[in-house]
């Protein structure tokens, strides 16, 4: 399936793309692009205004498409949290993490272009969901 | 003073229902934790970057769906005379802000509990990331607020943990 979202990715539609190729879509193809008029007719698009995927009601995009994909983990809420702080700061969640994620990929967003930006950010976001699932899976508190 | 404006901006204009009231009181708590200076009454503006616009871009979002109008606008001032002005207003708000949490700083008494200084201080730290992520025209304020912030941290680190 075809994705689309905004050009210049930062945090929140970083984590959506590894959402999306992870969870929902493994063959998923991004493209990039500067107005949502230019959004081809067979691609979804998401983090844009105006979409159905997209900020909702103070909510951050990736908050969003946990809901509507019904993707219930809480090794990906707790990305969640640290996702919306990093977008949003707005001081919801306690998500110390979110000051560090912020500037690690404001930082390549400035030195890659987006489809690299996405693959870079993949493994960040893999290593963090690995770090918030194994304390889950063995039973202790990260 | 004469001349262009210097700085690119972005310019929400928006109109709000009166009621119910929390829609509006979300919108201008948004706008005020942005640090985005009021022009007029439902007329705010920032610099323009890529955050500023996404952001402006939301509360837009926000204001449609409580039911009113948005406008979005990029540009300039017509001149440097009403473009300081607005920076002027940005930059003294900011100021006032540092002013506070350098006083409030400087009320954490040295004889403190260790513990309860370090929360002082983590408290104050996290105050000083707020004001810093909405000050777009540092004053010279700024300075000395991370100067007073790293000076308690080095008085507090001196002392050794207390043992629980």
């Amino acid at each position: 399936m075809r994705w689309v979202t905004r050009e210049g990715c930062h945090v929140d539609r970083a984590a959506c793309a590894w959402l999306i190729r992870r969870f929902i879509d493994p063959e998923a193809v991004f493209s990039f692009v500067a107005d949502p008029t230019e959004v081809p007719a067979d691609a979804t698009p998401f983090d844009m205004r105006g979409v159905e995927l997209s900020h909702v009601g103070g909510r951050c995009t990736f908050e969003v498409m946990l809901d509507r994909f019904g993707l219930v983990d809480p090794a990906l809420a707790a990305i969640a949290e640290i996702v919306h702080e990093a977008d949003l700061y707005d001081e919801r969640f306690d998500a110390p993490e979110a000051a560090g994620l912020d500037v690690l990929i404001r930082g390549l967003s400035m030195v890659r272009p987006d489809p690299d930006l996405l693959e870079i950010t993949a493994v960040i976001f893999d290593g963090l969901y690995e770090y918030r699932r194994r304390p889950l899976l063995e039973g202790r508190q990260p | 003073m004469a001349g262009a404006a210097k700085t690119e901006w972005v310019l929400l204009a928006y109109r709000l229902p009166r009621e119910p009231s929390t829609p509006r009181i979300s919108v201008w708590r948004k706008l005020r934790r942005l640090g985005a200076v009021q022009v007029l009454g439902g007329l705010v503006a920032l610099p323009r970057d890529a955050r500023t616009l996404e952001q402006l871009g939301w509360i837009a979002d926000e204001v449609i769906a409580a039911g009113g109008d948005p406008y979005l606008f990029e540009g300039r001032p017509g001149s440097l005379t009403q473009e300081n002005e607005l920076v002027e207003r940005m930059r003294s708000e900011v100021a006032t802000a540092y002013r506070k949490l350098v006083a409030e700083a400087e009320t954490l008494p040295s004889d403190t509990d260790p513990e309860e200084a370090r929360r002082g201080l983590a408290r104050l730290r996290r105050e000083l990331a707020r004001i810093r992520r909405r000050d777009f025209f540092p004053p010279p304020e700024r300075e000395r607020a991370i100067a007073v912030l790293a000076d308690l941290a080095a008085a507090i680190t001196e002392t050794p943990r207390a043992s629980s």
